[in-house]
């Protein structure tokens, strides 16, 4: 296993001054290469690929290569040689690599010979002469050494003429890169294109033109990281199907859901060292003095129900339950419908194929799994890895395809397994039968939303959302954080990339075809969120669970500089200590001003707008002057959103503003800025926007008003607004004490 | 991972820290535990069997009882389990009321109890109970459930479900006392407002068992008011199993999340799992001296200055191409956060694009959930039904809480089904079947096809013919479990020699020969060649010459050697024995995968 599949690769980059010659508003082709090359080493530094990669400048200044002797190899250089790729290499790339005012003559490589496989990946812009001369040579050693070429060009080449006929028919340009028809293509380029079509012709086939890409397309096919690779390890058995009969088979694991390789690794924060930290577990009494006892003075038991029995390692080992070893034994046939999929167990599907290479086990096998496929049945097998594994017991079922035919192995329950849980009926139901109006209205939305496209003509299905070919968002993430971080230790992770999103997002022809039957089935479908008491206490329940929380948060605070604990659970924390009674009832008075304005109704306008005004004052009397003013600020958002603006208008024409400094010492805002607040708004504050933003329900809210839990999101978020800004506040005057103000802690 | 979950549990809250649902492996756990107490009537009808070789209804309820003790132990162990009977002669109950005895109070089940329930069974059981307990004649209901009641209120641990079964074939107890009846009614309603549920297990009775004389205002009715299920009373053990083992377990949801047609249209839904591996329990460890148990602390130190560490202390790093790269803890999680918790809808699916062989992990169950918006079970309702019908599934991304990535699944309809005793074996709703991404799938080399002919096709029928069983999910117990369990068994009622498990996953072999008969030859004739011996081992290694001598494989490599692996980033190259032997000559604890070898030398030699 150790060296299969492992490749060398040789990115050779042509850096020669023709490769800055860009054309306006387009990165020269050299930055494009320095991309492609950058995204292509880190993809292989993630997928911790065991292919080494070289690098080799062509056109630089100076010679650098083992093979230059006298004025043959001229102006190469070879950057690095064959390593396994790293994050050095990355910065290489990024930074060390200069343009040559050279022109580079010529490429030929070298390579070591312990590879399975070899390419050579040439990134050019062909503007320098090659001296054709060598090319039959080249020619020749790179297919002896059954190396792979591959070009990488600044412009897409016409792969539909072949070679042969020389001249500008030749050059077809296609479609993609219309900005170098205009502005045409060099002499010197053209014929640089000719040699390497008739060298990938030479030595690929006739498919050898596709292995010439264009920058543009290997950026977008690279900006994915690479699928986590696994080989399966073959596990040889026999099949037997009573005591007589037994076929030779290998099997091999085919679907098993994939974790990240590497683990994070536990560092000290200053440090980061690994080896600074240690950790220890130790056993102690239950008693009062919770007194230590050492390892070798405690044994093990189990529970049996409610009594714990001693059982020691050695006792277990002895009497536990022995398995006879690897097999893969038939217990019996069945019906296939017996097994239904829900029973599927266990984490991996096996692929069970005949031993390689013997005919007899290969002809038994086929037998077997066509029997089965004939007569709709599937084996019940009891399956050991070996004597260790404990043994299972699953269904082999029959998997044929043109090009092989194997039986697929998962995993069937054990009686101890299954939970029989009874739900009541859904047909028997009155009130929840659905209707036939609501009914054609179900029809009509899952017509809408069918992700298959049916082809008339080849009577083929097209799966327009094939979910096996969607690589883990969640490793796409992780690498993507890692790199950053990587790259730029002190900045924030970025953000998810957008095509990532948009990869798990359903197909926009599909969402757009279902807005009609979707609003079909709104009006259908009365859809209310339940109001349940529990609703009314929220605000109670976050200050109760804060209460508990204080402690470990004031744990964590005591910590001096560890300002990354987040701000919201430490402001959580201290609420409690900084006024209780007041947060406690404005939450409530916030709830209902909330859900009156849900309403959208006149009335319930002015009685929020009551609420407002009693809020105010209450703000003022209590100081808490700042819990008022984010809390109008966080509704003039919503105001916007929700587009209540006639709501707005009302509170702008009773004149209902932040609280000045005027009014209350502790308010930062003067009279200017409060009136400005109530202005109209050209452009929503970005700053809160984004917040919202986090709490996802921008769209949401716009769309349905009458959404309870989503506002109760939104309350969650004014409160969060409102606990942070207490805290600030009593932080501030904290500092005050002291006679110093830092209002660069309130950012942090 | 490892790292910082075991740090966790240093934090000392360990309820808590179970609570925590779904690991990645698919097992989940819940808080609060369930109650069960059997109520058994013991009056003499009960100890009259209805025919020559059939169990006495008193044995019967024995029986079942016993199994649900074993198997609690086995699956819930924490759960707790009370055994009274009514009608006896002696009583023995908190209030003193007269025939009532209660045989088991509310605990854990454990061995000695379920040795106790052992002593009824059979005709030796009979007369252990004449003995013991005895016959008595009159009792009242309403007592009976008052200590019940009270046997619940006895307990002092918080307990997230209670519920008694009433095993009798008295259809009409108070049938000649009218203030009995009514009291017993009275009680059975206070019982139900405190959130005891009342299940009757009714046995068989000449002339039939009547509900509605008496206990159809007894019995509480599932929260999920119409259920639509009665059962048939039971005349066989297997059919009383069944009936209780359908009641015993409390249906719990795993969470309740939104189902999202689009980004403002939204049903709730309820997820469950009706398979969970259930594995051997951990250890518990013991003081060695008074077999009392442990607790255990973890925590995390500096190694320089000895004090101990808090979670903000610590960073989290893994290393890529020789970097080490520094996250905080909370940004780990932070980068696992893509949609808020829920079901989100792609689109519809033909039924047969599912692929039989893409399986990931064991599927759940989604039923609606009206509680938290009003009419989710009529949408539900009219998508299962249309889903039926057009044979399609609902492709979704399900995430199931906040920091955890997306998966995709497959909505696959279900139909309700019950059984000959109306017992419900399918429950109606979705199954969630998880969809592999492209990084779980392998490519795995498949050999060249060789078809079969099809005479040797139809000889493989007539065997697979010959061996068709009926296949049920609950016909194969655990092995391990059971052997496991039976170990613990004979350790704690002091056995001699633990009672060996039937291993039910054992081929039959002598079965399987008997019935192929001649077919097995007649196959291997048309199959294999004359000389073939499929038993025997592949063919001859071929290092087979040089590993001999070789055996061992010198594992040294000096330092420099080392740092030259390192730094070239090639360590990944060496086996796990150079790897093992590098990091002791280094110094090093490296663990035992050869990641965390590569990783711990790459980090010591790029250190210096």
């Amino acid at each position: 296993m150790a060296r299969s599949g492992k490749a060398a690769v040789v990115l050779c980059m042509d850096v020669s001054f023709a490769m800055s010659n860009s054309f306006p508003g387009e990165e020269s082709p050299f930055e494009q290469a320095k991309k492609v090359m950058t995204m292509f080493v880190q993809r292989q530094v993630f997928a911790e690929s065991k292919d080494e990669i070289a690098l080799v400048l062509f056109g630089t200044d100076s010679t650098d290569n083992a093979l230059a002797v006298g004025d043959q190899y001229q102006n190469i250089t070879v950057h690095r040689h064959l390593k396994l790729p790293d994050f050095d290499l990355l910065e290489d790339i990024d930074s060390r690599i200069q343009l040559g005012s050279q022109q580079a003559d010529c490429i030929l490589f070298w390579l070591g010979k312990k590879f399975e496989k070899r390419h050579i990946e040439v990134f050019t812009d062909l503007s320098s002469p090659f001296s054709k001369d060598q090319l039959d040579i080249i020619i020749h050693n790179v297919k002896k050494n059954s190396i792979s070429l591959q070009f990488f060009l600044p412009f897409p080449i016409g792969k539909k003429d072949g070679t042969g006929d020389r001249g500008d028919g030749n050059l077809h340009l296609s479609d993609h890169g219309p900005s170098f028809l205009q502005k045409g293509v060099t002499e010197q380029q053209k014929e640089g294109i000719q040699i390497v079509k008739k060298m990938m012709l030479s030595l690929e086939g006739v498919n050898g033109l596709d292995e010439i890409y264009s920058f543009s397309e290997s950026l977008r096919q690279l900006c994915i990281f690479k699928k986590i690779e696994r080989h399966s390890m073959p596990w040889p058995c026999q099949l037997t199907i009573g005591s007589n009969l037994s076929i030779k088979i290998v099997a091999y694991k085919s679907i098993l859901q994939e974790k990240v390789k590497k683990t994070w690794i536990v560092v000290d924060a200053r440090t980061l060292k690994k080896e600074d930290i240690q950790k220890e577990t130790v056993y102690c009494l239950n008693d009062d003095d919770e007194t230590e006892v050492s390892k070798e003075d405690t044994i093990q038991g189990f529970r049996y129900g409610s009594d714990i029995i001693p059982f020691s390692k050695v006792d277990e080992e002895q009497m536990k339950y022995k398995s006879e070893g690897k097999c893969f034994s038939v217990l019996g046939f069945c019906r296939s419908s017996q097994v239904q999929r829900k029973f599927y167990m266990g984490n991996q599907v096996l692929k069970v194929f005949p031993a390689h290479d013997d005919e007899a086990a290969t002809v038994a096998l086929s037998s077997l799994i066509h029997a089965l496929d004939e007569l709709d049945m599937v084996a019940i097998v009891r399956y050991a890895y070996d004597r260790r594994a404990n043994p299972q017991v699953g269904v082999a079922f029959p998997f044929i395809k043109d090009a092989y035919e194997c039986l697929v192995y998962v995993q069937l329950p054990f009686m101890e397994d299954l939970r029989q849980y009874m739900f009541s009926s859904l047909k028997n139901n009155k009130k929840y039968t659905p209707t036939e109006a609501q009914l054609n209205a179900v029809d009509a939305f899952i017509e809408s939303m069918s992700l298959i496209k049916k082809d008339e003509e080849e009577d083929t299905i097209k799966d327009l959302f094939p979910t096996t070919k969607i690589p883990n968002p969640e490793f796409q993430r992780l690498f993507q954080c890692l790199l950053h971080r990587a790259l730029h230790p002190q900045e924030p992770l970025p953000p998810i990339q957008q095509h990532i999103l948009n990869m798990l997002d359903p197909p926009t022809e599909v969402t757009a075809k279902s807005q009609i039957p979707l609003s079909k089935i709104k009006t259908l479908f009365p859809l209310t969120e339940a109001i349940k008491r529990k609703d009314q206490v929220t605000a109670q329940d976050i200050f109760q669970d804060n209460h508990e929380e204080g402690p470990t948060v004031k744990k964590h605070k005591t910590e001096e500089g560890e300002a990354h604990f987040s701000v919201s659970s430490l402001a959580e924390g201290s609420v409690t200590k900084v006024s209780r009674a007041f947060p406690v009832s404005s939450h409530q008075l916030i709830n209902h001003i909330e859900q009156f304005l849900d309403t959208n109704e006149t009335p319930y306008f002015m009685k929020s707008l009551d609420c407002i005004k009693a809020f105010r004052d209450e703000a003022i009397k209590f100081s808490e002057e700042q819990c008022f003013n984010s809390f109008l600020k966080s509704l003039r958002e919503k105001v916007e959103v929700k587009q209540l603006n006639h709501f707005w208008e009302i509170v702008v024409q009773d004149g209902i503003t932040l609280i000045t400094n005027d009014e209350a010492s502790g308010s930062s805002v003067t009279a200017e800025e409060a009136k400005k607040f109530l202005a109209p708004k050209e452009k929503p504050d970005e700053d809160s926007a984004a917040v919202l933003e986090e709490g996802g329900d921008v769209d949401d809210l716009s769309l349905v008003p009458k959404k309870k839990t989503k506002t109760k999101k939104n309350i969650k978020l004014t409160i969060t607004i409102i606990i942070v800004s207490i805290v600030f506040i009593s932080i501030i005057v904290s500092l005050l004490y002291d006679g110093f103000t830092r209002p660069s802690c309130v950012k942090k | 991972m490892s790292g910082w979950e075991s740090y966790y549990k240093a934090e000392g809250d360990e309820e808590e820290e179970e609570e925590e649902s779904p690991d990645v492996g698919g097992e989940y756990k819940y808080s609060g535990r369930d109650s069960l107490i059997f109520l058994v009537d013991v009056s003499r009808p009960m100890f009259e069997s209805q025919g020559e070789n059939e169990l006495t209804p008193f044995d019967m309820s024995i029986q079942c009882i016993e199994s649900v003790y074993t198997s609690k132990i086995i699956s819930s162990d924490r759960d707790f389990l009370g055994v009274v009977f009514y009608g006896t002669k002696k009583d023995k109950n908190s209030v003193n009321f007269k025939n009532i005895y209660v045989l088991q109070e509310l605990d854990n089940p454990g061995a000695k109890r379920v040795l106790e329930l052992d002593q009824f069974k059979g005709q030796q059981g009979q007369n252990h109970f004449q003995d013991l307990i005895g016959h008595g004649c009159d009792y009242s209901l309403s007592e009976v459930l008052w200590v019940c009641a009270n046997l619940f209120s006895d307990v002092q641990v918080k307990m997230s479900h209670k519920r008694i079964m009433l095993f009798t074939n008295d259809d009409d107890p108070h049938g000649s006392d009218s203030a009995k009846a009514s009291r017993a009614r009275t009680k059975a309603s206070d019982l139900r407002d405190t959130g005891i549920f009342l299940d009757l297990m009714h046995l068989k009775k000449h002339g039939g068992f009547d509900i509605s004389l008496f206990y159809r205002d007894i019995i509480s009715v599932e929260e999920d008011a119409d259920l639509g299920v009665h059962f048939e009373e039971s005349s066989r053990l297997e059919d009383l199993l069944r009936k209780v083992r359908a009641k015993e377990t409390r249906k719990r949801v795993l969470s309740r999340l939104k189902f999202k047609l689009d980004r403002d249209t939204a049903l709730t839904v309820g997820i469950y799992n009706l398979v969970q591996k259930a594995s051997k329990p951990p250890p518990v460890r013991l003081y060695r001296e008074t077999n009392e148990p442990v607790k255990t602390k973890t925590r995390t130190f500096n190694v320089n200055t000895g004090s101990l560490l808090l979670p903000s202390d610590t960073k989290r790093s893994q290393i890529y191409g020789n970097r080490k790269i520094v996250l905080e803890k909370e940004e780990t999680e932070q980068l696992k956060r893509f949609d808020e918790p829920g079901l989100v809808l792609i689109g519809f699916k033909p039924l047969a694009l599912l692929k039989k062989h893409h399986y990931l992990r064991p599927s759940l169950f989604m039923y609606p959930e009206e509680s938290l918006v009003n009419g989710s079970s009529t949408l539900f309702s009219a998508l299962l039904i249309k889903c039926l019908e057009k044979e399609v599934i609902a492709l979704c991304r399900y995430t199931p809480r906040k920091s955890t990535p997306p998966y995709f699944v497959a909505l696959v309809p279900q139909e309700e089904e019950l059984d000959d005793q109306k017992i419900q074996v399918t429950p109606p709703g979705f199954q969630l079947v998880f969809l592999p991404y492209a990084d779980d799938k392998r490519n795995v080399p498949a050999p060249e096809k060789v078809m079969a002919n099809p005479e040797q096709i139809d000889k493989m029928k007539a065997i697979v013919q010959k061996l068709r069983f009926k296949y049920r999910s609950d016909s194969f117990e655990n092995p391990v479990l059971q052997q496991h369990f039976r170990n613990l068994e004979a350790l704690a009622l002091d056995l001699m020699e633990p009672e060996q498990a039937v291993d039910l996953t054992l081929p039959k072999v002598e079965a399987m020969h008997k019935r192929l008969g001649s077919l097995v030859d007649e196959f291997k004739d048309l199959v294999y060649p004359p000389d073939y011996n499929p038993e025997g081992k592949a063919t001859k290694r071929k290092q087979d010459g040089e590993s001999s001598g070789s055996k061992r494989p010198n594992v040294e490599l000096s330092k420099e050697e080392l740092k030259v692996h390192a730094t070239k980033g090639t360590l990944g190259k060496l086996t796990v024995p150079m790897l093992k032997e590098a990091c002791r000559v280094c110094g090093l604890r490296g663990g035992l995968k050869k990641q965390e070898l590569v990783d711990a030398l790459t980090q010591h030699f790029l250190k210096d």
